[in-house]
C-alpha cells in the first residue's frame, strides 16, 4: 500500500510535492501515525521480549521489563513439549489444502451464479451470506455426529472438509459480485471464437481474475491458520493438532506459564507473519486491481 | 471475535447438554474389576505441565506401571485444560475416549458426565482397593456424585490423586523491616496490616476481577461458621440465609478491609496472574491465594524470604480435592486404569508429588524431605483431620462464578454496598435451589 502511494506522489507535479512538504500538518500526522503504529505493536512487543525472558526474571521484574540476558529455553522447551514441528506441518497441509479447494470451489460457484446467471441466484447469494454469518457453535454439534457417522471425528479431514465450504461461502459471494460485473465482450468474443462455457472458465474468466483469486487465497491460508474453536473440538489427538490448538497445551486450571506462553505466542504466530509477508503484494494488487480492468 | 465466539459457545453447550444426556445414558454394562485386562493399551491423558509436582508424580507413575505390565503400551498425551474443560463430553462420547483422564471435580462437570453415564462407577474398586481409606471424608465429597450429578454422596466416579487449599503468603523480609511477627488471630492479623497501612504499604495484593477476591471474602465469612454452614452452602443441606451472621459478616469485613487500605481499590481490575507477579516483585507483603501457587514462588521467588500461615484464626478454609483421575465408560482397558489410579496412590508416587510442592492426599509427611514443603502438606493434612476443607464459594450454582466477580469488585471499588453484594449473591443461588427442586 505504502509503495504504491509513494509512487504515486513522485509522479506528481514537482511544486505539489514541496507544497506538501512544508505543510506543518503532514508532522502532526506523521507523529500521530507513528504512536498509532506503536500502539498496534505494542502487545507484539511485549510478547517477543516476555519470549525470552526467563521465569525467574519475569517474577522479580514484572511484564513489561527488558530481559536481563535473552533466555532461549523457553521457546526450545516448549517446541519439544508440544512436538511442535509436526503441529505446524498439520496447519500447513489444512490450510494449503482448504485454500486451494476453497478457492476452486468459489471459482466454480460463482462463475454458475455471476456469469451463469442461474436461476434464483439471489437466494443463492442469500443463503451463502447467511451460511457466512452463522457462528460456528451452531454447527458444532451437527458437524460432531456427522463426522462421527461417517468416521472422520479425530481426522484432519474434518477440518479440511469443513473449512473448505466455510471458506467457500464467503469466497463465493465475494466472487459472484465480482463476476456480476464481468466484462460481456470478452465472453462473447470467446464464444465467437468457438470456446465452450469450461474453456472460457478457465480461459478467460479465471486469468482475468487471477489477482481476486490471488487474495482470497491468501485470506482463506490466513484464516485457516489461525482457527482455534473446530480444530480444538475436531482434532482430538496430540498428533492432529493444528498450531493454535497446541499452544493451548499451557493454559493451565489456575496456572499460567507467561514466558512460556509468550514464547509459543511467538513461534506460532511466526509462520502466518511470514505467509503474509511472502503475498503481501498478491494481496495489495488485487486490492488495487478492484475488479476486473 | 474470539471472546463473542467463546460466549456463544457456553450457550451452545449448555443447549445440547440435554441432547447429549439423551446419548450418553448406557447403564447396561457390566463393569467388572477384570474387564480390559488383557488390553495391550492404555491411553491416558493429564493436562499438567512436566515440571509441575503432579507432572512429575504422574511420570513416575507411568513408569511403575510399565514395569508392572511390561507388555502394555501406555500412550500417554499431554492435553490442554481447555480442550478438555470443553469437550470432554463430546470426546467420552466418541470411540477416540481415553483409557483413563484427569478430569475437572465439581457438578458442571465430573457431575454432568456421571449423570450422562460417560464414567465408570469406581466405587467398588475404591473400597476394594482402599482408596476410601486413604481420602479422608471432605476429600471424597469432591469424588462421589449421586444421580443427579451433585457431589457429596453417592458413588465414586473419581480418585483424586491432590489437594488443594488457601493460606496466606507472606513476604518475611517486609514482615522483618516493620517488626511484624506472624499473627496466629485475626485481631493480630489486622493490627499487622494497619501497621502496613501506617508505613504506606498497602497490605494484600487481591485480583479483583478472577477468583483471588471471592476467595477473602469465602475466608471471612468461615471465620463465623461451622460444618454446617458449609452443608448448607456447598451442599444444599437447609437454607442459607444471605442476611445471616455469616456471609453479613464476610461482607462488612470485606468492605471495611477495603476502606481501611488493607485492599487497593485499583485491584478490581487485576487478574490473578498479575496479583501473583506483583507478590512476586515484593511490591505487596501479603497475598491470600491457593496452594497451586506455592511451587511456582518456590522456583521464581529470589529476591526475598517468604513463608505461609494459614489464615489466622478460622477452622474452616476454602480449599477441596484436586481434579480427579476418571475412567470413561467407553475405556478399554478399565482393569489397567484401576491399576494406574492404584499406583497414583501409593507411598512413592505421593511421596514424590510432596517433595515437589505438591500437595498429596495420602503421603507420609515424615517421607517429605523440604522443610517448606513438608509446611505445606502438615498444614493440610492438619485442615484435613480438623475436617476444614470449605470448598470454594463459586461452587453451588452454575454461572457463580461471574456473579462473585463481579460482586466482590463492586465491594471493592466502593460501587455496592455489603447489603447489595448480599442481595447480588443470593438470588442466583436461590434460583439454582429452585432449578434443582430443593
Amino acid at each position: 500500500m505504502t509503495l504504491t502511494a509513494t509512487r504515486a506522489s513522485t509522479s506528481r507535479t514537482p511544486e505539489r510535492v514541496s507544497l506538501r512538504e512544508r505543510h506543518p500538518a503532514r508532522f502532526f500526522i506523521l507523529a500521530l501515525l507513528l504512536v498509532l503504529l506503536l500502539l498496534i505493536v505494542a502487545p507484539l512487543l511485549v510478547v517477543a521480549i516476555n519470549a525470552v525472558k526467563s521465569p525467574a526474571d519475569y517474577a522479580a521484574n514484572g511484564p513489561l521489563a527488558l530481559p536481563h540476558h535473552l533466555y532461549w529455553q523457553g521457546i526450545v522447551d516448549f517446541w519439544n513439549r508440544a512436538n511442535f514441528g509436526l503441529k505446524l506441518w498439520n496447519s500447513f497441509i489444512t490450510s494449503i489444502v482448504v485454500a486451494v479447494l476453497g478457492v476452486i470451489l468459489s471459482v466454480f460457484n460463482a462463475y454458475a451464479l455471476g456469469i451463469g446467471r442461474v436461476k434464483g441466484r439471489l437466494w443463492f447469494l442469500v443463503f451463502f451470506l447467511i451460511a457466512n454469518l452463522l457462528p460456528q457453535e451452531v454447527l458444532v454439534y451437527p458437524l460432531y455426529y456427522l463426522s462421527k457417522q461417517v468416521g472422520l471425528y479425530d481426522s484432519l479431514w474434518s477440518v479440511i472438509i469443513i473449512f473448505t465450504v466455510i471458506q467457500s461461502a464467503f469466497g463465493t459471494y465475494l466472487l459472484t459480485s465480482v463476476y456480476t460485473e464481468f466484462p460481456k465482450e470478452l465472453l462473447e468474443a470467446a464464444a465467437i471464437d468457438g470456446a465452450g462455457k469450461w474453456r472460457s472458465l478457465w480461459r478467460v474468466v479465471v486469468p482475468v481474475s487471477r489477482p481476486t483469486l490471488a487474495v482470497l487465497f491468501t485470506f482463506f491460508f490466513i484464516w485457516t491458520w489461525n482457527e482455534f474453536f473446530l480444530p480444538l473440538i475436531f482434532l482430538i489427538s496430540n498428533d492432529n493438532q493444528t498450531v493454535p490448538v497446541a499452544l493451548g497445551v499451557l493454559q493451565g486450571d489456575r496456572m499460567m506459564d507467561a514466558t512460556t506462553t509468550s514464547a509459543s505466542a511467538l513461534i506460532g504466530i511466526i509462520p502466518a507473519m511470514i505467509f503474509f509477508l511472502i503475498f503481501q503484494r498478491t494481496l495489495t494488487r488485487g486490492i488495487a486491481a478492484g475488479a476486473i480492468k | 471475535m474470539t471472546l463473542s465466539r467463546r460466549g456463544l459457545l457456553t450457550g451452545a453447550l449448555g443447549l445440547s447438554a440435554a441432547a447429549l444426556a439423551a446419548c450418553g445414558k448406557d447403564d447396561d454394562s457390566s463393569s467388572s474389576s477384570t474387564e480390559g485386562a488383557d488390553a495391550k493399551t492404555l491411553t491416558l491423558w493429564h493436562y499438567e505441565g512436566p515440571t509441575s509436582a503432579m507432572g512429575i508424580a504422574w511420570a513416575k507413575a507411568i513408569e511403575i506401571f510399565k514395569t508392572k505390565h511390561p507388555g502394555v503400551e501406555v500412550k500417554f498425551e499431554e492435553k490442554s485444560f481447555e480442550q478438555i474443560q470443553q469437550n470432554a463430553q463430546m470426546i467420552l462420547n466418541s470411540d477416540s475416549a481415553p483409557d483413563i483422564l484427569e478430569y475437572n471435580k465439581g457438578n458442571a462437570t465430573a457431575g454432568l458426565l456421571s449423570k450422562q453415564g460417560l464414567l465408570t462407577d469406581l466405587s467398588d474398586e475404591a473400597t476394594k482397593r482402599g482408596w476410601d481409606k486413604k481420602l479422608s471424608s471432605s476429600l471424597q465429597t469432591t469424588a462421589k456424585y449421586d444421580e443427579d450429578g451433585i457431589m457429596g454422596s453417592g458413588k465414586f466416579f473419581g480418585v483424586p490423586n491432590y489437594g488443594e487449599y488457601v493460606m496466606v503468603y507472606y513476604n518475611k523480609t517486609m514482615f522483618d523491616k516493620y517488626k511484624i511477627a506472624v499473627p496466629t488471630t485475626l485481631a493480630e492479623f489486622t493490627a499487622a496490616m494497619d501497621t502496613f497501612v501506617q508505613n504506606k504499604v498497602v497490605p494484600l495484593a487481591v485480583g479483583g476481577a478472577e477468583y483471588p477476591a471471592q476467595q477473602i471474602f469465602y475466608e471471612l465469612a468461615l471465620s463465623k461458621a461451622d460444618r454446617a454452614f458449609v452443608d448448607d452452602y456447598q451442599l444444599y443441606k437447609n437454607k442459607v440465609d444471605f442476611n445471616g451472621p455469616v456471609i453479613s459478616y464476610g461482607a462488612t469485613t470485606f468492605a471495611e478491609w477495603v476502606s481501611k487500605g488493607y485492599i487497593a481499590k485499583n485491584s478490581a481490575g487485576i487478574k490473578a496472574e498479575d496479583m501473583g507477579v506483583s507478590w512476586e516483585q515484593g511490591k505487596f507483603p501479603i497475598l491470600i491465594s491457593g496452594s497451586w501457587w506455592y511451587g511456582r514462588f518456590a522456583k521464581e521467588v529470589k529476591n526475598f524470604e517468604w513463608g505461609t500461615f494459614l489464615f489466622p484464626g478460622n477452622t474452616l478454609h476454602p480449599g477441596s480435592s484436586g481434579n480427579l483421575w476418571v475412567v470413561p465408560e467407553k475405556s478399554k482397558a478399565k482393569a489397567l486404569a484401576y491399576d494406574f489410579i492404584d499406583i497414583t496412590m501409593s507411598a512413592e508416587v505421593q511421596n514424590l508429588l510432596g517433595n515437589n510442592g505438591g500437595v498429596p492426599v495420602a503421603a507420609d509427611a515424615s517421607a517429605i524431605t523440604d522443610a517448606k514443603n513438608k509446611e505445606l502438606i502438615e498444614n493440610f493434612n492438619k485442615l484435613v483431620t480438623g475436617d476444614g476443607l470449605a470448598f470454594y464459594p463459586d461452587w453451588p450454582a452454575p454461572g457463580y462464578y461471574d456473579v462473585m466477580v463481579a460482586a466482590t469488585q463492586g465491594l471493592i471499588n466502593g460501587s455496592k454496598t455489603p447489603q447489595a453484594f448480599q442481595d447480588e449473591i443470593a438470588k442466583p443461588y436461590n434460583e439454582n435451589l429452585a432449578d434443582l427442586g430443593k
